[in-house]
Parts: structure tokens; C-alpha cells; sequence
């Protein structure tokens, strides 16, 4: 149990070790260390909460069919400007648009889009822009975001070549019956709310029960599995 | 705050009240997905920006600079475009920072691959965008915002 949480949280027990070893080493050095993260835990708690409910709002209330048409493979050329739009009014580090493309992937955007918003919210987002017109000047702002904008239009295309949506949905292993994606899975408890029969949780990551093929109810299946906020749920007939 | 997290903020709220009148329990349910959503991503979070700190402090962004500053061209653009990926920093320590470089004689072609690198391309956030996204899109994601990152630089140090 203790192994698997580690494992889980692999990186956070690494950095958290670093920290250990630097303040032996020399305090100072931790005391500034933790000093430095100020900034960004501040940054961290201005954005992040909005960006949750934000994200869980969309999620409920913007239909499939909708993020399909307007972000989806078959948007086109509408669909990069909006994904543009998107990443260019955002806030945040690139991280805080990290749950919300996830979803969005979920409900249909494409790959390619996907990448548009993550890559325009790091680099090209409007704040950030004046802030370099500021210290670099115009004519070196203007022709950045010139260049920014081409070079994402481009490697989004690539990338939307080499990665298909089963590397994300990470339900490439389709298995018969039931199945849930550990990797996915954040232990939110809505499948197990939903369909107790067949959902419970083991841990923090939930699990599919024993259960008869015959008995289950299919269309509470389904709404189950259209409820999972990371689409973790995966069933075969 | 900027404007823009302002603009977040009051929109989140309104869209969050017209929920909350129209259907109080799917409104309900939504602010649970994000608390979980937050309770699950919240460890690697913390990571990230304590690892940032250390980064800062090991490598404080004006070494950077002064080690940037005493290569040659092509060594310095490649030095800064990796240098850029380890650490991630906020535009308005960013953006004076390369300003000096600049200023400094670095040129302005390691300068932009550091800007570039700095933001988009990021180690620190990696296990938790594998977590999110899975190896192959992160990967793919980092090498592609690397690559042209660099190309990006060149193609600024022939124009300007």
C-alpha cells in the first residue's frame, strides 16, 4: 500500500528527498529554496481552483456533440482559431491547462487542437505579450508571435499525425466486459455514486465488481460511464 | 492578478450561479468533480513548484545568463534552449531577464530558443502531464516545442 502510493507519487517523493538532502547539505539553501516556490504556490492558488470548476462546469454542461463540432478532427480551420482564442486569453502556467484539455480531449477536441491550446497558453498568451513589448520592444514581440503562431500551426499538424486519441484515452488494451483504467482513474467515487452494483472503491482508484453479464442495466452503464470526468471507464460487449 | 485571471474569475462565478439556478444538483456534482480533480492532481502540483524553487535556486536564472553569456553562438542557442526546459519562469522575470541578454551581447538567437524552451518545453511538469496525457503525447509534445523552439531562434537571428 505504502510502495504503491510511493509509486504513484514518484516525482513528489523525489523533489521532497532533494529538499532533505540540500537543507543538510547547507539550510540556507533549503530556507531559499522554499522561499523561490512562494511565487508560484501563490500563482498556483489564484488559478487553479477556477480552472477546476471552470473545467467541471464545461464538462457538465457542454454536450459531446458541441466541443465535437466546434473543436473536434472535423472543425477545420474554425477550430485552430478557436483553440488559439482559448490558449491566448488563458491564465496560468501551462500546467492549469492541463485538466481542462483533458476534458476537452474527452468530449471530442482533437490532438491537434488540443496541442494548439496547450502550446499558445504557454507561450503566446496575451498578458504575456505586453509584458514583452515592455522589455524586448514591439517589432521583436510582433515577429515572435509571428513565428510562434507558424511553428505551432505546423508541429500540431505533426503531432496530430503521430499521436492517435487511443494513446490518450489510454484504453488501447480493449478488454471484454467492464474495465476501468488505473492510470486514468482519480478516485472521484461518481461511478460508484452512480452504479454501486458494479463500481466500488479499492484505495483511492475505484474498481469493477463481480458481476453478471445478464443483469446489468445498460443504459445506467452507460450514463456511468459518460459521467467518469476522465473517461477511465471502458466497456465491451 | 492580471486582468486575465480576473476575467476567469467573474466568468467561473456567473457560469457558476446561472448552474446553480438551473439544476442545483448537477451543479453540485460538477463542483465535486473539480475538488476531486484538484485533490488528484494537487500532489503533483506541489511537486512541480517545489521542484521549480529548487531548480531556482541551484540555477538562479542570472548564472544562467552569465554562463550563456561566455559561449559561442551555436553552443550558447542549444545551452539555452536546454537550460530553458529545466526551469520554468514566470513572463515578468522572463522577459527583463532576456532583456539583459540581449543587452549583453548574447545575441538574440539563444535568447529567443531560452524564451521559447523556457515556457513550452517543460521537465518539471512532466510526470505530471504523462499522468494526464500518457508518454507518447508528452513526449511528442516536448520534442516538437523543442525542435522548433531552436528554429524559431534561427529563423529570428536571420530576420531581425
Amino acid at each position: 500500500m505504502i510502495m504503491k502510493k510511493i509509486k504513484e507519487n514518484i516525482f513528489f517523493v523525489i523533489v521532497a528527498l532533494a529538499y532533505i538532502i540540500i537543507t543538510f547539505y547547507n539550510p540556507y539553501m533549503g530556507i531559499d529554496s522554499i522561499k523561490n516556490s512562494g511565487y508560484y504556490i501563490k500563482e498556483m492558488f489564484m488559478i487553479m481552483p477556477v480552472i477546476f470548476i471552470l473545467t467541471a462546469l464545461l464538462d457538465m454542461w457542454i454536450p459531446k456533440e458541441k466541443i465535437m463540432e466546434l473543436l473536434g478532427k472535423e472543425a477545420g480551420l474554425k477550430g485552430v482559431f478557436l483553440a488559439f482564442g482559448i490558449g491566448s486569453v488563458s491564465a496560468g502556467p501551462i500546467y492549469a491547462a492541463f485538466p481542462m484539455c483533458v476534458m476537452l480531449h474527452k468530449k471530442g477536441a482533437s490532438i491537434r487542437n488540443i496541442i494548439i491550446i496547450l502550446s499558445s497558453w504557454a507561450v503566446i498568451k496575451v498578458p504575456i505579450l505586453l509584458n514583452e513589448v515592455k522589455f524586448l520592444g514591439p517589432q521583436f514581440m510582433i515577429i515572435r508571435w509571428i513565428l510562434t503562431v507558424i511553428a505551432i500551426i505546423v508541429f500540431s499538424w505533426i503531432a496530430d499525425k503521430i499521436i492517435k486519441d487511443e494513446d490518450i484515452t489510454t484504453d488501447s488494451i480493449i478488454k471484454k466486459g467492464i474495465s476501468i483504467n488505473k492510470d486514468a482513474c482519480m478516485g472521484c467515487k461518481i461511478c460508484e455514486k452512480n452504479y454501486p452494483d458494479i463500481f466500488s472503491m479499492e484505495g483511492k482508484k475505484a474498481i469493477v465488481k463481480d458481476y453478471d453479464n445478464r443483469t446489468v442495466d445498460k443504459e445506467k452503464l452507460e450514463e456511468t460511464i459518460k459521467a467518469c470526468p476522465v473517461n477511465a471507464i471502458g466497456y465491451r460487449e | 492578478m492580471d486582468i486575465f485571471t480576473i476575467g476567469i474569475w467573474i466568468g467561473t462565478i456567473i457560469f457558476l450561479i446561472i448552474s446553480f439556478i438551473k439544476n442545483k444538483e448537477k451543479t453540485k456534482q460538477a463542483l465535486k468533480m473539480a475538488f476531486n480533480m484538484g485533490k488528484g492532481m494537487a500532489l503533483s502540483i506541489f511537486g512541480i513548484i517545489f521542484a521549480i524553487g529548487l531548480i531556482l535556486t541551484l540555477l538562479p536564472p542570472s548564472e544562467i545568463a552569465k554562463f550563456v553569456g561566455k559561449q559561442p553562438a551555436m553552443i550558447a542557442t542549444i545551452a539555452s534552449a536546454l537550460l530553458g526546459t529545466i526551469t520554468l519562469v514566470p513572463a515578468f522575470i522572463a522577459f527583463p531577464l532576456v532583456g539583459t541578454l540581449v543587452d549583453a551581447g548574447v545575441g538574440i538567437v539563444p535568447s529567443v530558443a531560452f524564451l521559447t524552451t523556457l515556457t513550452m518545453v517543460g521537465v518539471v511538469t512532466f510526470p505530471l502531464e504523462k499522468k494526464e496525457f500518457g508518454i507518447k503525447f508528452t513526449a511528442v509534445r516536448n520534442g516538437l516545442s523543442f525542435i522548433f523552439a531552436i528554429i524559431i531562434a534561427l529563423v529570428m537571428g536571420v530576420i531581425i
